[in-house]
Formats: structure tokens, C-alpha cells, sequence
């Protein structure tokens, strides 16, 4: 072991001197996945923070990872990028060694699980979510958390915003504490997919009302929409202040 | 000498038999090692105080990445087989994750494996047990028993014993030669068999109501109705347990579900039935 | 805490130790065997860290077994037994993660038609007693035993005795530990025994 001297003179420390170990940051943004009757989406903001600077206004985080998956990891930036690195690069070689087999989007879904909680002693500091459509073609979002534990959902919103978004679609998409109107809160609004154009609307509103509220959340937001008939990806600006 | 001794006595008579032995325990535990996940630690000299340090919500509220905790799970063995029953909440500090957890992993048609502390140290390990529960069945022809199933589990994670993983839980199933078994096995290492145990942060809040009520000659409809009354009484009490509640039944002829009962919907018609829950106003 | 004592007596050794295992502020078990029969004439009681007690013991009993496998089921006496689990103890705690076990070892010696107790400490620390206890059950227990242990002393004393012992844990413990299982390990073997 390496002798270091310490700051008093020629005392001499038998152990290396080790700096505390702080290898995260949080560079905001909020993402958000939602899964219609034959189609899903999964949309984010496009600003990067770092404390309280804007670092930038246009940095896309929600990535077309192939056959029909979309993927975004939110929170820490970098592990964010690792993280979607390592799933495209395995993707390839599944493809390479598989005679170029379809993923599903079940078997991505457990594969990532596997890329997070190979890392829980080391955890990738993100919130994930991929979005695609099923063996029947019904859209799905999968949401994780930073270590893999992992659910098929209607819809998820993750990173900064994820607390003032998800109420708002647990109300306007799940119809929580919705009732028939006359039924004096006694009759529950029933259940239906949404069309592609709600979907958009209720995506916008949620982004809009989290740039008003949220000072990481802002400059533009960019949806990618996923059919069978494949990806497609729109831009909305946001207020930039 | 038998046997059983010979295999595990070495023998350093000849250094052919010896590296035979040695190829041959290596082929012996490859399939085992292609299987065992690896897992990235970080390049200092104290991962555990690392972990502690960033994801530890009680020891350090700003941690950065918060892991889901908080459950209520039961399950007790009684005449008609055993009754599994658990919450669906996940919390992370004060934020509601999600409401519709799945914290009962099916393991496979005849075992059951309940979730409770580290959502993700439960979903990951109890899928992995499942894969070695087949490995077992495809190498020994035959089912695997409750016990060695629970033993596997208990290894697996006495291995990790002080890293920080975090997890109660409990194997249920029904074998011909055990018949229903429980076994709880939490991440300290702990592994024992059982005919009733309640696991999380709301266990005692169950414990309270199965206790009081629980006998060996239940019928099957009435310890499902306690199974699900003693969940609701601890997502009733325990802010971290909450959502709805998973049903499950274990007989001879594997697992029964019985469906997914959310709280808001059945609390103000049991409270109306059994005239309970009188801190609440109807 | 979980309790354990042993009594060592003119031709034979008593062990008993708390049925409760408790985590947490919950009683999850009052069933429980904190003993592993590690071959015909020694038994191993033991109490410690959750996870590590089980996993210790059931390692000393296969290693037993394994001997008596080996050499043609020659039984190691309780001394020897003993120096092992001891040895055990302290090459672990020189390790990264020593086992956190307390035991207690009650056997009978069929050579010399000696019983015999031993008192071991994760740290190592091993000592041959008539009498001994481990966590706050020696606080109460060491000085009734010092009173009323009588180097003569038949089965029937020695059940007295615990009895004298169980009686003040109920009495002053204030954690009910469920009662207790008593193992009695003697020239024909170990059997358990209702107190």
C-alpha cells in the first residue's frame, strides 16, 4: 500500500487518502409515457440543467433504440446516455447473433431490467421508461426504477415533474376519482383507450403546466410516437425562461 | 470409506486424478457460473458505505436515488392449504411510486414468493429463483420441494449478506411430500418454515386482525376473507401500505389467484358488513 | 435476546434454549430450534447475528458428519468438537465478514463416561464449564446457578434447576421469549425433554 504524508509534516498515513466518492448529478428534464388502444408515446422536455444553469435547450433524450422500441432514461445525463448505449449495443448483437429476430418489447423490457440491477451496488441514477407495442399490437409502457424493478403501465411520467404529472394522468387517463355525472360519486367513469389526438392534448397540457411550475422543465418538448407502421417524431416549443 | 465421503475427500495421490477432479468440478459449475448475474461495483474501497451514502433514505434523506420500501404481505397455512394475500403500494420517501405493484411473483404454477422491502432486490431475485426451481426440475425430473426452493433463495442472498440488499419475503407452495409449506426468508440471512407469518412495515397492523381470528379448521372462503380483512386493516393503519390487494390460494393442485380487490372500492362495504372500522364515519 | 444456558450433571449435560424468534418488535416464530445435533453425543446450541447462526451451525454439522464419514464413523469427543468450532470461530474473525455467533456445546464423552459443556464466543474465546449462559440470560441466570448447582447432581436436579432458571427469565425478562426446548445429551445420545 502507498504511503501518502499528511499535512502534518512527516506524520505518514498508511492509508491512501481517499476523496468522498460523489460520481452523480441530476440534470432535470421530465419525461412521460403513455399507451393508447393500437399506438404509444413516449414524450420529454429538451432542456439540460446543471444546479441552476441551463446548460442547453435542444438535447433530445427519448431515442428510437430500434424495431419499434422507443427508450428514455431521465435524471442523471450521463448514466442516462450509458445506459441507453449499453441497451443499443446489445440490441445489435441480439439482431447480429439471431439471424435478425424481432425483439418484443417484453424481452427488452426484462433485458433492461438486467442493465440496471447489474449495476445495484452502483446504481445508474435514472428513471426509465421504453414505450412500443405488444405481441397484439397494443401499445405498452414499461417503467422502471434506477435498480430494475419494473411494471407494464397505461401510462408513467418520470424525472423532476413526475410528482405534479402523474396526478394529472392518473385523472385524465386511468379516470381516477371520476364519476358518471348524477351517480353522487357511486358510479366510477368507466374505462376507455384514448384516441392519438387525446393523447397529444393531454401530453402538451402536462408539459405546458410542468414548465410553468418546474424551473428544470422547459425550451421544447418532443414526442415520439410509436405505430405499427413505425416512428414518428414531433416538436413542440415550450416557454424558455 | 462410502461413497458420498469419497467425493468430497481429496485425494492427492496422483496429480492426473487430481486435475481430472479438478476439470471436472470446473464443468460441474460452469453451467452455474453462465448463470449467476454479475454485478458492477463501484472502484472504491467501501461499496456498502457508497450505497448507504446515495440510496439509504433513512440515513440520509437527500439521497439522490430513492429505492421503493414499505409493504404490508401475508400468507398462513390452514386446513384448505394456504392463503397468500398481499398490498400493491410502492413508496419512495414520501411519494406514492405506483398503486398497482405486483407483489406476489409466481414462481412457477406450484410456488408462490411475496415482496416486501427493495422492489427490485425482490423482482429481480424471485424471477432468478424461478430459473433455478426449472434448472431443477429439467436436471432431478422431478418438482422442486418448498425447502430446498427457499434454501436457494436464503443462499443467494446470505451471499450478499452486509452489501445492503433488502428483502422479506416469503416461498409458498404445495409439494406431495411436504405438503402446503411457508418459509420465510429475509435478506439478514434468516430462513425458517412457518404455519403464519405477516412481513413490512404494516405487519404488525395484520398480525393484529389474523391473530385474533385465525384458526386451523378456517373454510377456504373464510380465509380468503381474512387473508384480504387483515391486509385491508394494515393499508387502513400503515401510510406505506395501501392501493389494493392481491389474493392468492395454494392447494394440492398449484396456485389459485383470486383476483385484485381494490381498497377504495371494498372498505365502506366491509366496514357496512361487519360494522367495523368505527373510527370512520360512514 | 434469545436465550440459552446448559447445565453440565453427573452422567449427562442439559441444554436448553428459547423457542421465540423474534425480528424487528414482531415474534415471526415460537417454534423455533436454535440446536443442531452435530453427531450422536454432541449437541450445538447457539444464538448471534440473524442469517449467520443458522448458516455457521448447519456448516459445523456437515463438517462433523463429513468426519465421521471419513473415518469410519469414528465419533470426535466433545473436546475435540469443541477445539474445531472454536478454531472455526477464530479463523473467521480474522476474516472480512466473521460469523456474529455465540454457541454453547453439551456432549457427552463415551470414552471416559464424562458429559461435558463448553462455552464459545464468536471472538474465539472457549472455557469448560459445570454451568453457562450467553447474552442477558447469564445475567440473571450465572448467580442462581452459582447458588444452586451441586457437583452431584441427577437429571430430575438439573430439570429442577432450569426450572428455577425459566421461572425468574418470565419473571424479570421483559421480552416474552415463548418458553423453552431442552435437550438432554447423555450415554445413549441426545433427546429432547418437556421441563
Amino acid at each position: 500500500m502507498t504511503t501518502i504524508a499528511s499535512e502534518y509534516g512527516n506524520e505518514n498515513n498508511s492509508v491512501p487518502i481517499e476523496h468522498r466518492f460523489n460520481p452523480y448529478s441530476d440534470n432535470g428534464g421530465t419525461v412521460l409515457g403513455i399507451a393508447g388502444e393500437d399506438f404509444a408515446i413516449l414524450a420529454g422536455d429538451t432542456r439540460i440543467v446543471s444546479g441552476y444553469n441551463i446548460d442547453s435547450r435542444y438535447e433530445p433524450k427519448v431515442f428510437d433504440v430500434g424495431d419499434n422500441i422507443v427508450m428514455t432514461a431521465n435524471g442523471f445525463a450521463a448514466d442516462g446516455a450509458a445506459l441507453i448505449d449499453r441497451f443499443k449495443s446489445a440490441f445489435k448483437w441480439y439482431k447480429f447473433d439471431n439471424n435478425n429476430k424481432k425483439l418484443t418489447i417484453q424481452s427488452a423490457a426484462r433485458y433492461i431490467q438486467h442493465l440496471l440491477y447489474g449495476k445495484r451496488f452502483f446504481p445508474f441514477y435514472v428513471s426509465t421508461l421504453i414505450a412500443g407495442l405488444d405481441e397484439e399490437g397494443k401499445g405498452a409502457v414499461y417503467s422502471y426504477d434506477p435498480v430494475g424493478s419494473y411494471e407494464r403501465e397505461q401510462c408513467r411520467a418520470g424525472g423532476a415533474a413526475a410528482s405534479l404529472i402523474m396526478p394529472f394522468l392518473d385523472n385524465q387517463v386511468n379516470f381516477k376519482n371520476q364519476f358518471e355525472p348524477g351517480s353522487d360519486g357511486r358510479v366510477k367513469k368507466p374505462l376507455r383507450y384514448l384516441s392519438l389526438e387525446e393523447v397529444l392534448a393531454l401530453v402538451r397540457d402536462a408539459f405546458t403546466s410542468a414548465t410553468e411550475r418546474h424551473i428544470q422543465v422547459g425550451d421544447g418538448l418532443e414526442v415520439l410516437i410509436v405505430t405499427k407502421d413505425g416512428i414518428k417524431k414531433v416538436y413542440y416549443p415550450l416557454k424558455r425562461d | 470409506m462410502n461413497t458420498i465421503a469419497s467425493q468430497f475427500t481429496q485425494s492427492a495421490s496422483s496429480r492426473l486424478q487430481s486435475e481430472y477432479a479438478d476439470a471436472q468440478r470446473d464443468f460441474s459449475n460452469a453451467p452455474q457460473l453462465n448463470l449467476a448475474p454479475t454485478i458492477e461495483l463501484p472502484p472504491i474501497s467501501q461499496p456498502t458505505e457508497f450505497l448507504r451514502a446515495h440510496t439509504d433514505d433513512a440515513s440520509n434523506p437527500d439521497c439522490k436515488i430513492k429505492i421503493a420500501h414499505g409493504t404490508t404481505t401475508l400468507a398462513f397455512r390452514f386446513q384448505g392449504g394456504i392463503v397468500v394475500a398481499v398490498d400493491s403500494r410502492a413508496t419512495a420517501g414520501n411519494w406514492i411510486a405506483s398503486q398497482t405493484v405486483n407483489k406476489v411473483i409466481r414462481i412457477n404454477p406450484f410456488l408462490l414468493g411475496t415482496m416486501a422491502g427493495g422492489a427490485a432486490d425482490c423482482q429481480y431475485w424471485e424471477t432468478w429463483l424461478g430459473t433455478q426451481c426449472r434448472l431443477h426440475e429439467l436436471r432431478e425430473k422431478e418438482r422442486i420441494s418448498v425447502a430446498a426452493a427457499s434454501k436457494i433463495l436464503g443462499n443467494l442472498v446470505y451471499q450478499y449478506k452486509g452489501m445492503g440488499l433488502s428483502m422479506g419475503t416469503m416461498v409458498c407452495g404445495y409439494t406431495k411430500k411436504e405438503g402446503p409449506a411457508i418459509y420465510y426468508v429475509d435478506s439478514d440471512g434468516t430462513r425458517m418454515k412457518g404455519d403464519l407469518f405477516c412481513v413490512g412495515s404494516g405487519q404488525t397492523f395484520a398480525y393484529g386482525v389474523l391473530d385474533s381470528e385465525y384458526k386451523w379448521d378456517l373454510s377456504v372462503e373464510e380465509a380468503l376473507y381474512l387473508g384480504k380483512r387483515s391486509i385491508l386493516a394494515a393499508t387502513h393503519r400503515d401510510a406505506y401500505s395501501g392501493g389494493s390487494i392481491n389474493l392468492y390460494h395454494v392447494t394440492e393442485n398449484g396456485w389459485i389467484y383470486h383476483g385484485n380487490h381494490n381498497v377504495g372500492d371494498i372498505f365502506y362495504d366491509i366496514k357496512e358488513k361487519e360494522q367495523s372500522f368505527n373510527n370512520v364515519d360512514a | 435476546m434469545d436465550i440459552i444456558l446448559g447445565v453440565r450433571l453427573q452422567d449427562c449435560t442439559l441444554v436448553a434454549t428459547s423457542k421465540a424468534a423474534t425480528r424487528g418488535i414482531s415474534v415471526l416464530k415460537a417454534n423455533d430450534d436454535k440446536t443442531r445435533i452435530l453427531n450422536t453425543h454432541n449437541l450445538l446450541a447457539y444464538t448471534g447475528e440473524a442469517g449467520d447462526t443458522v448458516q455457521f451451525a448447519e456448516y459445523i454439522q456437515a463438517n462433523i458428519q463429513l468426519y465421521l464419514m471419513r473415518e469410519n464413523d469414528t465419533e470426535l469427543s466433545p473436546k475435540a468438537t469443541a477445539l474445531f468450532v472454536r478454531n472455526q470461530l477464530a479463523t473467521s474473525l480474522r476474516s472480512r465478514k466473521p460469523y456474529q455467533v455465540n454457541v454453547l456445546i453439551g456432549g457427552y464423552d463415551t470414552k471416559t463416561d464424562v458429559p461435558a459443556l463448553s462455552w464459545i464466543d464468536y471472538l474465539g474465546t472457549h472455557v469448560e464449564l459445570p454451568y453457562a449462559a450467553h447474552g442477558y440470560a447469564a445475567f440473571y441466570c450465572s448467580s442462581l446457578f452459582d447458588r444452586h448447582y451441586r457437583k452431584d447432581m441427577d437429571l430430575e436436579a438439573g430439570l429442577d434447576l432450569l426450572r428455577m432458571c425459566v421461572k425468574e427469565l418470565e419473571m424479570r425478562m421483559p421480552i416474552d421469549f415463548k418458553g423453552v426446548y431442552v435437550k438432554v445429551v447423555g450415554k445413549d445420545g441426545v433427546r429432547a425433554i418437556e421441563l
